[in-house]
């Protein structure tokens, strides 16, 4: 795993040739995995890894803390389900005007808030989602409200009257879900060989020093959270589509900002494979709390006998505690490894290689 | 004019103890530049003791503060002391991050233990009033207002005019400088979290004899916190007494002359109206 | 990076639970922990005390318990590792109508069959889902009835409805409304709140301004007791405080004599209904758990006794099940369940609601006249002093 993620040493031959068979492999997994269950977790995973990649982009290269991504999220969720329940038009249309409202509002956003700085930046973004959230409950003609929006049936995809797909099961899902982590993936890496991304990370580094080499912050940042934004709408986008039913409590809830947030702190800020890491670490970890799988697979292996005291407490308790054990961790996490998860393991490499030498 | 002056009369006496919330926000951001996310929870544990002070030791809510006070401080302080103090050079998110996770556990814990069931602090002056010219005051909002006010005065002489206070002050303002004329600057951002805690802790014992109190009750109040906070300029006591007034005067009339479902967004408005056009906030210094 | 991606893979995969032929798989799935957790408690003691009276039945069940901590796309993940990996017979939950409205798909999909205990958001049953059955009324009759109710009592002209703005909370109101035109009822102030607001006075002055004869409200436990005291505060008299459900048909509620008393609330449910095992039920529950059973609790009990029944009879077969469960007929502790299709619905217990209004501190069935207990006290006599 280090090999791959160790691109500062070069040998980028392997590299590439990893990453081929790595998304090779993806792409084959839903043709000998019959489990949907599995496929229902790696769907998660990808609109976790999208969500936090566009996030990163924002958070982690141009160093503005936005907390308040929920608002980019709701807005391609609303207006995909919006434009395909009230108007009849198939979600892969809606997507693009759910890309463009997103990078409208952010736009607007990104112009008041943008003002600010440091704390005062990170309520503001919170303030802005709120103002959203409760909006899409007030507008109860334009959004249905607290009733939230379900899909009766997803059109089927058609080119040239041949179907392409029905969307009756996971599979559509994730290829448009892979689909997307690759987008984003190589919008990162664009990001970060370019020079756009030199002006983000000297924002980053140091707004004011940034602004006297005459870059000019209000364009870079807005430029940053327009990318960043129209990445957020497809994930909000693919997720109503994938689950059937939004409303605000769950896809504008300040809630849904922290998990953004705390994919990228976990995997790393400010990486390509940071957040990618943060969502394959997050999402089976929360699955694994949520269904007790611990537990189980320490009873059903033998180790614990379900009729003792322990089994009993594994089965009965811990299934009550696993949203404590998820901020137990997350507390431990940030005091132990600030840099998160991929920022740890290469500070390990680093060490062991000083050693070696 | 019955509905403005009956609005405006509730809108005030609830901001008292919003202002509490506020203030002890304020003083944990102006010292250490943390931005507590786990604020609710703290006043949601304040609520589980006074709940319990008085279900088990029938102590009455507003009698209870003399323990809920101390008792909160040590809470606060144990939590500055290991976990908090070792962030305080890192990243902003990070930060931000460590205070959501301990609000997590802090949330779970109390669901654990005491269930999530919706706890109800009856007292018999719960739902008692005066009424005043046709105007009907509620008697426990009164008596939290006082509390309040008394309260936030004894804050104020304490960081205004003992040593103590003054080397909170002078952390707050610049904390390399501070450090440098030989202030525990650690032990200040100890204090500052504790005061902040037994802040949080004393309105969730106020606010218990009229409201309700679940594992989950603290987000609603973070959010809020966060407003007052910067309305009032961030690290400014008196900004955040004023900010938790207006706070509760603006929900109280976006209410009657809104709409119930609106007035959020009056509150959210007008804070990024603040934050736009005085961003140091109503009486903070320029130094945003 | 892969190599994580296979192992989640392999860890969903393996490890499949230890299969004892004898026993009734059914899955669990609720809201254990987050926002619903309070409610959904109620249900887990409801499925608690079924399985007690299932194994007295000689039905050994084997339950898979799954938290969806209320959101809609962890109750699909609970579903899809019960329906797939654990290879449950059928499944009862979940408790919030979000959650429930996006599992119902996934019944038909994996032909598992689904039983919704208490969810009430009316379009779930109305998508002609042939493996999603649904024991609880819907959201509109919890306003019918009250309304119904209040026609027959007294001659009310005008309507002010309050609800939390929530799914529950406006599709209530909205029903509210309808009916309350078909009954010539003026809607003279519609507020919808935010839940967890400590004030609503000034809301309340505003409806106390227009001097309604009935008030209508849809809100949770918590924040029926705070409008409730807030109303006797502005001093709001009106003919009937009218309550749809939920925080109204608690007992936390009730025991605030001061301001409950003479308030109406719909219910699926009361704890002194005459339909056969409800009295017993209700002693059992209040003897194991300390507190009285709502109706989320009778109705999770009640969904958890027909599936794991109706799956002893078919085995693991769910197509014998779904047919079974279609075809059957109980008459427990709910009264007579029957899944049925009429008016757009499918599979919908046409459940009889109840009205039941605080006298003395204690919860009593007033309406419909075959479920009485006590006389109704209409018009409201006034706030005690």
């Amino acid at each position: 795993m280090n090999a791959s993620l160790d691109n500062s040493r070069g040998n980028t031959t392997v590299n590439v040739l990893l990453g081929v068979v790595v998304i090779v492999m993806l792409f084959l997994l839903p043709k000998f995995v019959e489990s949907t269950y599995a496929l229902h977790i790696m769907i998660l995973i990808f609109i976790n890894i999208v969500m936090g990649s566009s996030w990163n982009i924002l958070g982690g290269y141009t160093g503005q803390y936005s907390v308040g991504h929920s608002a980019y999220f709701g807005m391609g969720a609303y207006t995909t389900m919006m434009l395909m329940q009230f108007r009849q038009i198939p979600p892969w249309y809606g997507l693009w005007a759910g890309m463009l409202a997103a990078l409208v509002i952010a736009l607007i956003i990104g112009s008041i808030c943008f003002r600010l700085r440091g704390p005062y930046f990170v309520l503001a973004s919170i303030a802005v989602a709120e103002i959203f959230r409760v909006s899409a409950l007030n507008l109860k003609d334009v959004t249905n409200g607290a009733e939230g929006i379900l899909i009766t049936e997803i059109p089927p995809l058609t080119i040239g009257g041949t179907v392409i797909t029905d969307f009756a099961s996971k599979v559509p899902f994730y290829y448009t879900g892979l689909v997307f982590v690759l987008l984003i993936i190589l919008a990162t890496w664009l990001v970060q060989h370019s020079k756009l991304g030199y002006f983000f990370q000297a924002i980053r580094e140091d707004q004011d020093a940034a602004h006297s080499l005459g870059i000019n912050l209000t364009i870079y940042k807005n430029a940053a959270l327009g990318i960043s934004a129209i990445f957020t709408s497809l994930a909000g986008s693919l997720y109503a589509l994938y689950v059937g039913f939004i409303d605000p409590s769950t896809v504008l809830s300040l809630e849904l900002s922290v998990s953004i947030v705390l994919i990228c702190i976990i995997g790393g800020i400010g990486t390509i494979f940071g957040p990618v890491i943060g969502a394959l670490v997050l999402v089976p970890l929360s699955e694994a709390l949520r269904s007790n799988l611990i537990g189980e697979s320490l009873i059903s292996s033998g180790l614990v006998k379900a009729e003792s005291t322990l089994g009993h407490f594994l089965t009965e308790n811990l299934s009550h505690a696993h949203v404590l054990i998820y901020g137990v961790l997350v507390v431990v996490v940030i005091l132990f490894m600030p840099d998160g998860v991929l920022g740890f393991f290469k500070a390990l490499a680093a060490k062991k290689r000083k050693e070696a030498a | 004019m019955n509905i403005f002056v009956q609005s405006l009369i509730s809108g005030i006496l609830i901001g008292g103890v919003y202002a509490l919330i506020g203030i002890g926000l304020t003083i944990i951001f102006g010292v250490m530049r943390v931005i507590n996310f786990a604020h609710g929870d703290l006043l949601m544990i304040g609520m589980y003791g006074t709940y319990y002070l008085f279900t088990l030791f029938n102590i009455d809510p507003f009698v209870s503060i003399v323990i809920t006070i101390p008792l909160m401080f040590l809470y606060g302080a144990f939590l500055q002391k290991f976990f908090i103090n070792r962030v305080l050079g890192a990243l902003p998110q990070n930060q931000i991050l460590l205070t959501i996770g301990m609000g997590l556990v802090m949330s779970n814990a109390v669901m654990l233990a005491f269930t999530s069931d919706y706890k109800i602090l009856s007292t018999t002056y719960s739902s008692s009033s005066v009424s005043i010219l046709g105007i009907s005051i509620s008697s426990p909002l009164v008596i939290s207002f006082i509390i309040t006010a008394a309260i936030t005065a004894a804050l104020y002489w304490f960081l205004m005019k003992t040593n103590t206070g003054q080397a909170i002050r002078a952390t707050a303002q610049d904390r390399e400088a501070a450090q440098l004329m030989g202030i525990n600057v650690k032990r200040m951002s100890i204090i500052a979290f504790g005061l902040g805690a037994s802040l949080a802790g004393t309105a969730g014992a106020l606010i218990s004899p009229t409201y309700y109190i679940f594992p989950q009750v603290g987000s609603t109040f973070t959010l809020k916190a966060f407003v007052i906070t910067v309305l009032g300029g961030m690290g400014s006591i008196v900004g955040a007494t004023l900010g938790g007034i207006l706070i509760g005067v603006a929900e109280s009339l976006g209410g009657a002359y809104i709409g119930s479902g609106w007035k959020e967004v009056v509150v959210f408005v007008l804070f990024l109206l603040v934050l736009l056009f005085k961003p140091s906030g109503l009486m903070g210094k320029s130094n945003a | 990076m892969k190599k994580i991606v296979l192992a989640a893979v392999a860890l969903t995969l393996a490890v499949p639970g230890i299969s004892r032929a004898e026993k009734v798989k059914i899955g669990f799935v609720n809201s254990i922990t987050g926002p619903e957790a309070p409610i959904g408690e109620n249900l887990t003691n409801g499925v608690t005390l079924a399985l007690e009276d299932l194994k007295k039945k000689g039905i050994d069940v084997e339950l898979i318990k799954e938290d969806d901590t209320g959101k809609p796309e962890k109750s699909m993940a609970a579903f899809e590792k019960m329906a797939t990996r654990d290879k449950v017979a059928g499944i009862v939950g979940p408790y919030s109508s979000k959650c429930a409205n996006a599992v119902a798909k996934l019944a038909e999909k994996y032909k598992t069959p689904l039983l919704i205990p208490v969810a009430s958001k009316e379009e779930i049953t109305r998508q002609h889902l042939k493996w999603t059955f649904r024991l609880s009324a819907t959201t509109y009759d919890y306003a019918t009835i009250l309304l119904d109710m209040a026609t027959t009592l007294g001659k009310p002209k005008t309507i002010a409805i309050i609800n939390e703005n929530t799914d529950f909370g406006t599709s209530g109101a909205k029903s509210a409304k309808d009916y309350a035109g078909k009954k010539g009822i003026r809607i003279v102030a519609e507020e919808a709140y935010a839940p967890g607001s400590p004030d609503y006075r000034s809301t309340l002055s505003k409806i106390k301004s227009k001097n309604p004869d009935l008030v209508f409200m849809v809100s949770y436990v918590a924040d029926a007791i705070l409008l409730m005291r807030q109303s006797r505060e502005i001093g709001i008299t009106p003919q009937a405080f009218l309550g749809a459900g939920a925080g109204f048909a608690t007992v936390a509620f009730a025991k605030e004599k001061d301001i409950s008393s003479n308030v109406f609330s719909s219910t699926q449910w009361t704890g002194d209904v005459n339909w056969p095992g409800a009295k017993d039920f209700d002693k059992r529950y209040q003897a194991k758990f300390g507190k009285e059973p709502t109706y989320h609790a009778a109705t999770a009990y009640e969904s958890m006794m027909i599936m794991a029944e109706t799956a002893a009879k078919t085995g693991a077969n769910q197509e014998k099940l779904r047919a079974a469960l279609k075809s059957g007929q109980w008459n427990g502790i709910m009264g007579e369940v029957r899944f049925a299709d009429y008016e757009g619905y499918t599979n919908q217990n046409k459940h009889q609601m109840l009205v039941e209004q605080i006298q003395n501190g204690v919860h009593e069935t007033v309406y419909p006249p075959k479920y009485v207990s006590k006389k109704p006290v209409y018009p409201f006599p006034g706030w005690k002093k």
